[in-house]
């Protein structure tokens, strides 16, 4: 909302605030000033001056010398380009030497136009920052003022200060001036008076109600039709201060009549509409009849803006004796708009349901003054005000006489004059203000408060609850703590003490928070680097990755690759390693903790949000002494058991998935799962070569998913066991097996062959080559003997030794190596 | 006579050449076991010395009339084979990857490769989000999940956003198709947990939120905490208290507060916060004004306000016997103006070169 300082001074007399003033208690009362600008700056340098004559450039077409009267005798020849030079006696904008005009940065100095010097420049609205368009200098009505007079001086409103004000959709009131000023009357503690609707300065011999019939088919949606009328109207231009008023305020001045609409809604919040009353069509039986009713479907209309509407039965619509007119609240139609030639004007103010305009505005793709205005709800006891100062002005500014009263349809009411609007009743305890906010503001500063606000405060009742009475303007305030932020607002939030409460803590719901914060405190510890990926991604990258179907997809996503919410983590990885490697970065190693959704467990539920963690890691290992090379599955398999084992605190177990068993987007000879407890709680290996290919991601990565809600309750705790009291021995044997034989099994036979006296076994070297047998391998085994309770002798050492060399023998046919 | 004619005719000559290319390239292109024996052979015929090019240096000698006639064999002959190299290579890699999926199973029962540590990085906001939750647990917050993908009257009806109303222009909602939406706030767990706890409460909700806005400032997903205190008494001036506590602890000793008026559908009396600029603060505690700060001093940094009764009545809560406020915040902001992050997006693209700072 862009608001006039001038204009609010004039509305309050007694205002003496300073603008910056103004901005800093509108911002701190909560109607924030997020912008001010200087109005017309520059007008206050430039002069009314007369034109005395005028004659052609000596050299140049195009150019006029211009002789003007500067007044006290004064008189300059300035050189002009503009068409629109008046004769003289015309009066004209001069800017003189040295003046400095914001608007095109400029400041006026002699200068050389074609050989003649100019010592000044007539200047158009452009130039002075008064309108958008150029067109030619300014021409003043003769007698605007006396020659030398300052410009700013002779069209006061042509200069302003022009606040930008970020309203809070609860505050219509703030959506005019008036309420502007009310407000700031409440908050700085100075009077406030609605101003008057104006004299009426010719009244014709017709009555509104005769001018034309208002039938309201929907008093829900349309509780009040106010209508006023005035004929034997001129369309003009504006005067000057209507039409810098307007524009100042961002509003383009059109004629005196669709000026006077914007005037007063600028004024009362309140948007109005103007018909041509002669270009409104009459119905069958000839009369002007006015009908507010919902659309038939597929019914059309051409609004204002040339834009053919298809209609719906929820529109609420205007119509005349043969169709729609107007858009309720939203836009006129163009059949009935005023014209340059329209004599009679017939004046609409009405109040239209909010969460109706908001349909069909939003139907429509539309937002306009009005149906900003009505979507955030006028004050629906203003409406006869509204009319009376439309029909004022246009007799005063367009030569028109007035007809008699208006007409006023609210329900089954049908009168000159309005039926009051009844007012909410709210009850208000002023000791709520001190519950609520700490503050200890006097009961009689609160009720003070309240009034200026336009509230009615009846007498304290015996428990001193004070019964305060709504004005229409604020359809915000509902309940007693609504009353007490507006006691607060206008008291000043800086007065609020800064108090640390007794907080009685409660215990986490979920557990999520936490669950997530230790996963990526394990990552991070492990040499990962953190990646928060969106939620959203494409079905077809998630078909590419053999995901879940998606369990959520967008109704309005923003683009086609943001349409569903993600079944698998690995999407928002990938895509960060395929801009790495876009970017010429080929070593990531990142691990990301997040929700997947997927389908909801049952009818209505929500979607089934789950806890995982995932990684991806690509290019090379890091390394110093040796040299670089890539990652592969024993890296991959190494991150994702630490992360498991570390999350759950329990031992975990790979599972080697090769060929089919595979899950489809891990490649065939790499995958493995992740079980812990024995269930099955996560995957990983080398993505799929087609996956890599379908995502462009430009060679190897191994990635890792894993569910984090099966170990929300926190990672088991470990579980002492005695230090061993007795020395071990450690027995090596290098078995020399076929290739294929997983060693993972020959580990596991040699175990058991150890039998129970064996405290570890590990696999400390695979070797290929040299004398191993081709299609061979050597896999050497470091296997600790040791009892709880005594030293071990060599001979119990070696027999259970044997076992183990024979066990390999007999079960892979392996050899001990040469 | 005539094997004569033929032996002298360049024309006929050439037409043999050419016949010869073409009933012979396919079968060599066939013999070829690797990409790079594809390429070398596709070049033996196509390059700039290959045969096709040795042949036509003969159309010279060729008759002008036959000329057109030959070369426009010549170029559907150039076709044949580009379309039979593609055609090729396209079933050379798909055996290449076949085999490839097929080879033997790395051997995965071997023991891990040990995870080198050096390198690990919190992403910004994780370490934003994580001191702040710290912050709110020491003053005695708990932390309340809440879904991300949730029901319309749990984001916006009980919350007291009337149906319709402009109030929901301030928050541009994603709608999934099954008539749910992605949260637009994090204040849905305010209804979630004051539906399923009683009174007295002190929650947290850090979490993702959505809304339909994507620029240098706003991503369409990024981050909010929330918390609110619901307790017999519970005033404005604790809200003020517990914000001088969190702007001292996050910001740094000393870092003022101050409380602006605004609208939030779920408090009243609702609230901007600002805090004194941390970038332009002189070591003598005042301000000078910034860019940063548009010269005031103050920067914003989150809404906050005393929880509606009506939000309080549609989660069964006596609006007269409790009280309680509830404030919420944006992660990214806070991360930006901490480490003097220039555009959002950087965030989210997870460059590993942007992460390694952090």
């Amino acid at each position: 909302m862009k608001a006039s300082y001038r204009w609010l001074r004039e509305l309050l007399p007694a205002l003496t605030a300073s603008p910056k003033d103004v901005n800093e208690r509108f911002t701190h009362a909560g109607l924030e000033v997020e912008g001010v600008t200087e109005y017309g700056a520059g007008t206050e340098s430039c002069l009314v001056v007369r034109v005395t004559g005028v004659r052609p450039h000596p050299t140049k077409s195009g150019l006029r010398l211009v002789t003007v009267d500067r007044g006290a005798g004064q008189s300059q020849e300035v050189v002009c380009g503009a068409p629109n030079v008046p004769d003289p006696g015309g009066l004209v904008v001069l800017a003189p030497l040295g003046a400095y005009l914001p608007a095109k940065d400029l400041t006026i100095a002699p200068r050389a136009i074609a050989g003649v010097t100019s010592e000044g420049m007539l200047c158009s609205e452009s130039e002075l920052g008064l309108s958008e368009e150029g067109g030619g200098i300014i021409v003043l009505p003769i007698g605007t003022a006396e020659p030398g007079t300052p410009f700013a001086d002779a069209v006061p409103n042509a200069r302003d200060t022009v606040f930008e004000i970020g309203l809070t959709p609860n505050r219509p009131d703030g959506l005019g001036h008036i309420g502007l000023a009310r407000e700031l009357a409440a908050l700085l503690g100075i009077a406030f008076e609605w101003p008057s609707t104006g004299e009426i300065a010719k009244t014709a011999d017709v009555d509104a109600k005769d001018l034309a019939l208002v039938t309201v088919e929907d008093a829900e949606r349309c509780s009040h039709y106010g209508g006023a009328g005035a004929i034997d109207v001129t369309i003009g231009p504006s005067p000057l201060w209507l039409r810098y008023r307007v524009q100042a305020l961002g509003v383009r001045s059109i004629s005196n009549v669709v000026d006077i609409t914007n005037l007063v809604m600028l004024e009362y919040g309140h948007p109005m509409h103007a018909f041509d009353l002669d270009r409104v069509r009459p119905d069958a039986s000839g009369k002007k009849h006015i009908t507010v009713r919902h659309a038939k479907d597929g019914e059309t209309l051409e609004t204002l803006d040339g834009v053919e509407r298809k209609l719906v039965a929820d529109d609420l619509l205007i119509c005349d004796g043969q169709g729609p007119v107007a858009l309720a609240g939203v836009m006129g139609g163009a059949s009935s708009e005023i014209q340059a030639d329209t004599k009679r004007v017939f004046y609409e103010a009405a109040t239209f349901d909010a969460r109706g305009v908001r349909r069909t505005a939003r139907r429509h793709g539309m937002h306009t003054e009005s149906s900003h205005r009505f979507e955030r709800g006028i004050d629906p006891g203003d409406v006869a005000r509204v009319l009376d100062r439309a029909v004022a002005l246009t007799t005063t500014l367009a030569g028109a006489s007035a007809a008699r009263g208006r007409i006023h349809v609210q329900g089954d009411h049908q009168g000159v004059e309005p039926r009051p609007i009844a007012k909410r009743a709210v009850r208000f305890r002023p000791q709520r203000v001190r519950e609520l906010t700490g503050v200890d503001v006097p009961v009689a500063e609160s009720v003070g408060i309240l009034e200026r606000l336009g509230c009615e405060v009846s007498k304290p009742a015996a428990d001193g609850a004070y019964e305060v009475l709504v004005p229409t303007h604020r359809p915000d305030i509902g309940r007693e703590a609504d009353l007490v932020e507006e006691v607060i607002r206008v008291h000043g939030m800086d007065a609020v003490p800064t108090e640390l409460p007794p907080i009685r803590a409660s215990r986490d719901v979920g557990g999520r928070e936490e669950l997530a914060r230790r996963a990526k405190e394990i990552c991070a510890s492990l040499g990962l680097a953190e990646a928060i990926t969106f939620s959203f991604t494409s079905p077809r990258v998630l078909e590419a990755l053999a995901a879940p179907a998606p369990a959520v997809k967008l109704d309005n996503p923003m683009a086609e690759h943001q349409s569903v919410l993600r079944t698998t983590l690995l999407v928002g990885l990938l895509d960060a390693i395929g801009n790495a490697r876009r970017r010429g970065e080929r070593d990531v190693r990142e691990f990301t903790v997040g929700p997947v959704f997927l389908a909801p467990n049952g009818e209505g539920a929500l979607p089934d949000e789950r806890l995982r963690v995932a990684f991806a890691i690509a290019g090379d290992r890091p390394a110093w002494l040796e040299k670089a090379t890539p990652f592969d599955v024993w890296d991959a398999k190494g991150y994702a058991l630490e992360i498991a084992r570390r999350v759950s605190g329990q031992p975990v177990e790979i599972e080697p998935a090769p060929g089919a068993k595979a899950p489809a987007h891990l490649h065939p000879r790499g995958a493995a799962f992740v079980n812990v407890g024995g269930q099955r709680v996560g995957s990983f290996g080398p993505l799929h070569p087609d996956a890599v290919d379908a995502l462009e991601l430009d060679g190897e990565v191994l990635v890792f998913e894993m569910e984090l809600d099966p170990f929300a309750a926190g990672a088991a705790l470990p579980k002492f066991t005695a230090i061993p009291r007795f020395p071990a021995s450690a027995r090596d044997v290098a078995l020399v097996v076929k290739d294929g034989i997983p060693a993972g099994e020959v580990e596991a036979a040699v175990r058991a062959a150890a039998g129970p006296l064996a405290e570890a076994v590990r696999l400390f070297d695979r070797f290929v080559g040299g004398q191993v047998p081709a299609g061979h391998a050597s896999l050497a085994f470091r296997v600790v003997y040791r009892s709880p309770d005594r030293t071990l002798t060599d001979a119990e050492v070696d027999a259970a030794h044997a076992n183990v060399v024979a066990t390999a023998s007999s079960k892979f046919g392996a050899t001990l190596r040469a | 006579m005539a094997a004569q004619t033929e032996h002298t005719d360049p024309a006929a000559g050439i037409d043999r050449a050419l016949t010869a290319l073409r009933e012979g390239f396919m079968a060599r292109f066939r013999a070829a076991a690797t990409e790079q024996a594809l390429r070398d052979e596709n070049a033996k015929v196509l390059g700039k010395k290959g045969e096709l090019t040795a042949i036509l240096s003969q159309l010279g000698k060729a008759p002008p009339d036959q000329r057109k006639r030959i070369g426009e064999g010549a170029n559907a002959l150039r076709r044949e084979v580009e379309a039979g190299f593609e055609t090729c290579l396209h079933d050379l890699r798909k055996k290449v990857r076949a085999a490839e999926l097929e080879a033997p199973p790395f051997d995965l029962t071997l023991p891990a490769r040990f995870p080198l540590a050096d390198g690990g990085h919190r992403h910004p906001i994780s370490q934003v989000r994580e001191d702040v939750v710290n912050v709110f647990r020491q003053l005695g917050f708990a932390v309340f999940d809440g879904p991300e993908v949730e029901h319309e009257e749990y984001n916006f009806g009980l919350l007291g956003y009337p149906p319709d109303h402009p109030a929901t222009d301030m928050q541009d909602t994603f709608w999934t198709d099954r008539k749910l939406l992605l949260r637009s706030h994090t204040s849905n767990v305010q209804i979630r947990a004051m539906k399923s706890v009683k009174p007295p409460m002190a929650f947290i909700a850090p979490g993702t939120v959505y809304r339909r806005d994507d620029d240098a400032t706003h991503s369409p997903m990024f981050h909010q905490i929330e918390a609110f205190l619901v307790d017999r008494n519970v005033t404005l001036a604790h809200l003020k208290g517990v914000l001088a506590e969190f702007a001292e602890r996050i910001y740094g000793p000393g870092t003022p507060v101050r409380l602006r008026p605004s609208y939030f559908p779920f408090v009243e009396p609702g609230a901007e916060v600002d805090i004194g600029c941390v970038f332009c603060k002189q070591s003598d505690g005042t301000r000078k004004g910034c860019s940063l700060c548009k010269h005031t001093g103050w920067i914003e940094i989150l809404g906050c306000g005393m929880i509606h009764p009506v939000v309080f009545e549609n989660c069964g809560i006596d609006p007269d016997e409790w009280s309680g406020f509830a404030l919420g915040m944006g992660l990214e902001r806070i991360a930006i103006l901490r480490y003097g992050i220039p555009n959002i997006k950087l965030l989210f693209e997870n460059d590993p070169r942007f992460l390694a700072q952090f």
